[in-house]
């Protein structure tokens, strides 16, 4: 036993994640192909007839791992564009223009040793980021990303979606009172305090919108919202989607709210204890949160996967391309066409240029050549497929929801604890109230029964 | 009755996708028992004084009673949002009513202001 655990000690890294991956997935493919030997045909069977459940798996993986390039870019963003605020360079040294450097700290955060302070309770000490996470993530679940992507549609969408995340109170307060610390129990006492304050408003700012729709589903939300910009819910609900908006960087604990990690306060609030990928789940359901967050604005208030325009149905493009009907053209179309491209696309620069070797010029076009194909192959595919136009439009939008939440921590201060908690109540939930009772009150004047 | 399964299912899903990387970690990470030291609370780097579980000032009880209050209003309040544009309903009705429940909510709210529990102590 000794000697198996020394042996363990010595190796370098790459040999225990190869020592461990390499039989953990040598034992699965081996398993999955006596499965589907002796298994086949009733398993494809019974797939077939319940295919609910294929579309559960793939949802579910895809939105489990879809969350993590999402986070790495937000916490990308929020290092170089805090930096470039504060007239710093930022990362720039991993990836192009720094871009990797926050993969690169997730894989650090991974190897770190994960500890448990000697007073801590073990069990809750371990849940807590499992609780925060989970809230978290659990929301996403509901977004629409785009027409007929989305994890799944409930009739009680929206109320599914606050009921879970507020949840994450909880996993707070359990990392702040198992921690042991005095720093840890503060930070998630405040954040208890400040969480449930700002669900009030939270929640009341969308009534008048639910008026408007009739609906929770955030489905049916988005579609009522389709056609031009100026059909988007925040023009009918500019003070609803205000409260929203504050209430929201408040539930993300994100700054000017950021008391539960007031790092010149109580050092990292509830998360001082924590080490290892304990705490890296918690600034991982951090930025998830800051997406969801602001995929929750998008899809409510700036009409979700909606493109700002609606063209005239005779403009649209409807391209139907049949690469089979050129035959062995085809074949001679595929030799020819892009070595005729890049020459054509080169051979400005070369004569123009006479200082610029002919290889130079050869690059350039090759690289030309390829933006143009990207570029038409982009453009194809939204015209074709509307999820990809839905998803880019609903990923840009969301996206500048996120810079907006960066440029906040970049440039406003962190707010006392009694304005934070008299905000919520005295002027947020009376703001709140009177969007609800002027909505109404519009509908009972416009639509009289 | 799909839906529910799917929330259950995504929840085991999650769960187990945060335990395997929890434990990939686990496997990776070096790990050593340090001295008496290393288990200590961080509190600025001076050793803790006092008990961390002793007694504590909570200054905003009432606030967790204020939001059960109006979290439970929440509810109702969508549900009447909900119908509120549906065909065969008085809307005025609903309206004046959903104006006396607000109004009692308020009530509550104004008096819990005048004793100055919103203020934070």
């Amino acid at each position: 036993m000794t000697a198996m655990t020394r042996t363990w000690g010595r190796m370098t890294l790459a040999g225990k994640v190869l020592f461990t991956v390499v039989p953990i997935l040598l034992v699965l493919t081996l398993g999955l192909i006596v499965l589907v030997v002796v298994a086949g045909k009733p398993i494809v069977d019974f797939l077939a007839a319940n295919l609910w459940l294929v579309r559960f798996v793939v949802a579910a993986t895809a939105v489990l791992l879809v969350s993590v390039p999402f986070a790495f870019l937000i916490m990308y963003m929020e290092m170089k564009i805090i930096a470039l605020m504060n007239l710093r360079i930022g990362p720039d040294r991993v990836g192009p223009y720094g871009s990797l450097l926050s993969v690169v700290h997730g894989l650090k955060v991974l190897m770190k040793e994960d500890f448990s302070p000697t007073g801590a309770d073990r069990l809750v000490f371990t849940l807590a980021p499992i609780a925060v996470f989970m809230a978290t993530i659990m929301g996403m679940l509901v977004l629409p990303f785009a027409p007929g992507l989305f994890g799944a549609d409930m009739e009680i969408g929206l109320l599914y979606f606050f009921g879970v995340t507020g949840l994450s109170v909880v996993g707070l307060l359990m990392a702040g009172w198992s921690s042991f610390n005095k720093y840890s129990l503060l930070g998630g006492l405040r954040s208890a305090a400040q969480v449930i304050s700002y669900e009030i408003p939270l929640t009341l700012s969308v009534v008048g919108l639910l008026l408007l729709a009739g609906t929770m589903s955030l489905n049916t939300i988005v579609l009522n919202q389709a056609g031009w910009f100026t059909d988007w819910y925040v023009f009918q609900q500019p003070l609803g989607a205000l409260i929203f908006f504050i209430a929201a960087t408040a539930e993300a604990n994100r700054t000017p709210f950021d008391l539960t990690e007031a790092d010149s306060e109580i050092v990292a609030g509830f998360a001082t204890e924590y080490s290892g990928m304990r705490f890296g789940f918690f600034f991982f359901a951090e930025y998830v949160n800051v997406f969801v967050v602001s995929g929750l604005i998008v899809t409510l208030f700036f009409g979700g996967w909606n493109a700002p325009f609606a063209w005239p149905e005779a403009w649209a493009v409807h391209l139907t391309i049949d690469p089979g009907s050129l035959g062995i053209g085809l074949l001679f179309a595929l030799l020819i066409v892009p070595p005729v491209l890049i020459l054509a696309l080169a051979a400005p620069f070369f004569l123009l240029r006479s200082s610029m070797p002919w290889w130079q010029a050869l690059i350039i076009g090759f690289v030309l050549f390829n933006l143009l194909i990207g570029a038409a192959v982009t453009g194809l595919a939204y015209v074709s497929w509307p999820w990809v136009a839905g998803l880019a439009w609903f990923l840009m939008k969301s996206y500048a929801f996120v810079f907006l939440f960066v440029w906040m921590r970049g440039t406003l201060p962190r707010v006392r604890i009694d304005q934070l908690m008299g905000f919520a109540w005295k002027w947020l939930l009376p703001a709140a109230l009177l969007n609800l009772f002027v909505t109404a009150a519009a509908l009972v004047v416009v639509h009289p029964k | 009755m799909t839906n529910i399964w799917y929330i259950v299912g995504f929840m085991v899903a999650g769960v187990s996708f945060v335990f395997l990387t929890i434990g990939a970690a686990w496997l990776i990470s070096h790990r050593n028992r340090g001295d008496v030291h290393k288990g200590l609370p961080y509190e600025s780097g001076i050793d803790t004084y006092g008990d961390t579980h002793g007694r504590f000032g909570l200054s905003f009880y009432i606030y967790a009673l204020l939001f059960v209050a109006f979290d439970i209003e929440v509810i109702f309040i969508y549900l009447w949002a909900i119908i509120f544009r549906a065909a065969g309903v008085d809307i005025g009705s609903l309206f004046v009513s959903m104006l006396v429940f607000v109004g009692i909510l308020l009530l509550g709210l104004a008096y819990a202001w005048r004793k100055g529990v919103l203020t934070w102590r």
